[in-house]
């Protein structure tokens, strides 16, 4: 596996992401930097594979 | 609680349409489904697998002023409990306002006990546990 650049403690470098928002049906982006000028916790929940069990 | 939740897998936005459209489980879902088609944000976290091009099951709490407060990471073939992660989530919430307590095992939410470690708890934490 590759070695984690993040640690507890540690502030996580800002990324962006791509992603299909189900609650508009349309495709749209996340960027950590915009959560946190928002105030808001991020929770990252990552699976294997889509058409799989998460 | 102000949260952003973001699933994310190595699929792209499109798959994930596809998946979410066609999944009867997934009708519900509110999330935004996050795409990591080259491993990008999973190799960051130590989630992406090279040999199979997959992320293990990982689970990231990252407070408002970015900073991880939280990392869980299964494999493959073990699932998470959501109850499990919504009581990390929430103990981080109460821990963000109230530095000095700790969380204890079985705390859940807000109103459960906490520990406040200081000199009178050494030796004590059964007796602060247990009232």
């Amino acid at each position: 596996m590759s070695k984690p650049k993040v640690g507890l403690g540690r502030e996580v470098k800002d990324f962006e992401i791509n992603t299909f928002d189900p609650k508009t049906g349309g495709f749209g982006r996340f960027s950590l930097a915009e959560a946190k000028e928002a105030g808001k916790w991020t929770v990252l929940f990552f699976y294997p594979a889509d058409f799989t069990f998460v | 609680m102000g949260c952003e939740i973001v699933t994310v897998s190595t699929d792209t936005e499109f798959v994930h349409l596809a998946w979410q459209r066609h999944e009867g489980e997934l009708a519900d879902v509110k999330y935004p489904m996050g795409a990591d088609p080259t491993g990008k944000l999973g190799r960051q976290f130590g989630v992406y697998d090279k040999t199979s091009g997959l992320c293990l099951r990982g689970t990231f709490i990252i407070n408002p002023q970015g900073v991880l407060m939280n990392s869980e990471v299964n494999f493959y073939n073990m699932g998470r409990n959501i109850d499990e992660l919504l009581r990390k989530f929430k103990a981080n919430v109460y821990l963000s306002k109230k530095a000095n307590e700790g969380c204890p095992s079985k705390w859940k939410d807000d109103g459960d006990a906490t520990l406040t470690p200081g000199p009178e708890m050494v030796g004590k934490v059964h007796e602060a546990l247990n009232g």
